[in-house]
């Protein structure tokens, strides 16, 4: 539990500074921001998805390992 | 249990959530655009973390009815699969907010604080606390039948006290989160009636998944219980 | 006839065994009374605790504004309360706890020590208002409904912690627990209550009835939670 806890964390701060450094040169400095911001924000969407999907296969993978660590004892 | 009707109208909801979800037409709101989409992605979340804590007390209460073993792992199982969606519906509340209606370039949204000062936030992050304690509890106690009794009360308890905290809360703050009276997305004011179609069965979708796997987890338990015996 | 004496008959062993719960709740409420009276360092410990924090704070800060104030001052009720209802049923010893079990219902047993709790708890919230207002200022407008708010406040918080402190004893754990599973619990009231209070500041603000009332039924939930769940906490 504390391993997952941990990496989600580092996920959400990692997506949140990313998000605010992204924020920090204002409307016209572009990068990431204008990314997300295009195409009627949809890649927000996408980053959302992919969030879920990468939390749930880091989840399933520390499930897969803890299973095999049974199955050897 | 082991029959798996479910687990394929698991896997239906969840690829008929995906492809309707983004490619039927949504509402146009000025601030959302087309995010509005990620109602069947990021609310799903919460609602799902809602239901498998929810089957966790259930069966919290089973537990102190009968003293069935059982019931204690199953209880655990759901609200550890609970804490990991609700901190999914975290983190997608932060991306998503940060694009939308809480955006950085908005000075008022400069620091973290002000983000966290957001209701719906303080709503679920009670809840997942909630769940956290629960765990660390559980943790403090070596007795096994002492652990399930004490942590099926302290379950049941914190469950009682969470729900009144989810409704008294948001509205004592103010919110710029959409769906400001009352619960988001519980009324459909807000929502058309398109989206419901895609909604509910996202919701249901998200939710078997859920339960799916806390079902492969409670099996684990069931067998690592079964070995120390 | 008959039915109407069976009925009579039926209401008087319930009247009587109303009475006879009554009794032991005052009987177990009376013991934790005597023991606070007979052993004061415990209960000069609290007025210690309380004292200090408030010095710290004034040495720190003098003066508050009223919001900063209202904060503190329930931050410091909710300390205060962990430190005054931790001990509650940690000080029970394993086989004093036997001996209780055997004369007392688990639900009276509970009753009795959120009855207790609530009024060390009183004591101490009036205490420390005094002490606030004495070195922090007084910036409160209304007095009277203040008052009030501080004693169902501080009633409100006993509860809860009361009932942590049990789950926390049967876990033979120590406050330290209790803080961690007390807090996410607490976070609605304290809310609430600074949310009433901060309407007895100002004059132009006025208190909803229906937050009180919320207040109030929160508390009511709490003790029949208690009462429902304490036995399953007794039992071992």
């Amino acid at each position: 539990m504390k391993k997952s806890a941990k990496i989600f964390f580092l996920l959400l701060t990692g997506i949140l500074s990313i998000g605010r450094l992204a924020a920090q040169g204002g409307e016209t400095s572009g990068g990431l921001d204008q990314t997300m911001r295009s195409s009627g924000r949809i890649y927000v969407v996408v980053a959302v998805m992919l969030t879920i999907l990468a939390g749930l296969i880091i989840y399933l993978i520390r499930l897969d390992r803890k299973i095999t660590r049974l199955e050897k004892e | 249990m082991y029959r798996s009707w479910w687990k394929i109208l698991s896997v239906v909801l969840l690829v008929y959530t995906f492809t309707a979800g983004l490619l039927l037409k949504v509402p146009h709101l000025p601030a959302l655009e087309e995010t509005i989409r990620n109602l069947y992605f990021h609310v799903c979340m919460w609602f799902a973390m809602m239901i498998l804590f929810t089957v966790s007390v259930i069966n919290g209460i089973k537990y102190l009815r009968t003293f069935n073993i059982r019931y204690d792992i199953i209880s655990r199982q759901y609200a550890t699969t609970g804490i990991v969606l609700g901190l999914l519906g975290y983190a997608t509340g932060a991306i998503w907010m940060s694009y939308t209606w809480a955006d950085p370039n908005n000075p008022a949204f400069q620091s973290f604080g002000a983000l966290a000062r957001e209701p719906k936030l303080i709503g679920t992050a009670v809840a997942l606390l909630i769940y956290f304690a629960y765990l660390v509890l559980r943790d403090s106690i070596a007795d096994m039948d002492k652990r399930a009794r004490i942590s099926a009360v302290y379950n049941i308890f914190a469950y009682a006290m969470l729900f009144p905290s989810i409704w008294i809360v948001p509205r004592l703050l103010p919110s710029l989160h959409p769906g400001q009276e009352g619960n988001p997305a519980m009324n459909f004011k807000d929502v058309d009636s398109s989206m419901r179609v895609v909604f509910y069965p996202a919701v249901i979708g998200w939710t078997l998944l859920g339960v799916w796997i806390t079902t492969i987890k409670i099996r684990i338990g069931l067998l690592k219980e079964k070995k120390w015996q | 006839m008959t039915t109407g004496s069976q009925n009579e008959y039926k209401k008087l062993t319930t009247k009587f065994s109303v009475i006879r719960s009554l009794t032991q709740i005052w009987t177990l409420f009376k013991k934790d009374l005597l023991l606070e009276i007979r052993q004061q360092y415990s209960f000069y410990g609290i007025l210690l605790y309380i004292g200090a924090t408030i010095f710290v704070l004034f040495l720190g800060i003098d003066e508050p504004e009223e919001k900063v104030w209202n904060g503190l001052f329930w931050v410091i009720q909710l300390f205060i309360c962990i430190n005054a209802v931790a001990k509650s049923f940690l000080q029970e010893s394993r086989g004093r706890m036997l001996y209780f079990y055997s004369i007392a219902s688990p639900g009276n047993f509970v009753l009795a020590k959120l009855l207790f709790n609530t009024l060390l708890m009183v004591v101490m919230s009036l205490l420390s208002l005094l002490l606030f207002s004495l070195f922090l200022g007084y910036p409160v407008v209304r007095t009277g409904p203040f008052v009030g708010l501080v004693l169902l406040g501080g009633w409100s918080l006993s509860l809860i912690f009361t009932f942590l402190a049990a789950i926390a004893a049967r876990a033979q754990q120590n406050a330290a627990i209790m803080a961690v599973l007390g807090f996410p619990l607490i976070v609605p009231q304290l809310i609430l209550l600074m949310k009433i209070s901060n309407a007895t500041f100002n004059p132009l603000l006025s208190l909803h009835a229906s937050n009180i009332l919320l207040l109030g039924a929160l508390d009511v939930l709490v003790i029949l939670l208690a009462v429902i769940l304490f036995p399953f906490l007794w039992k071992d």
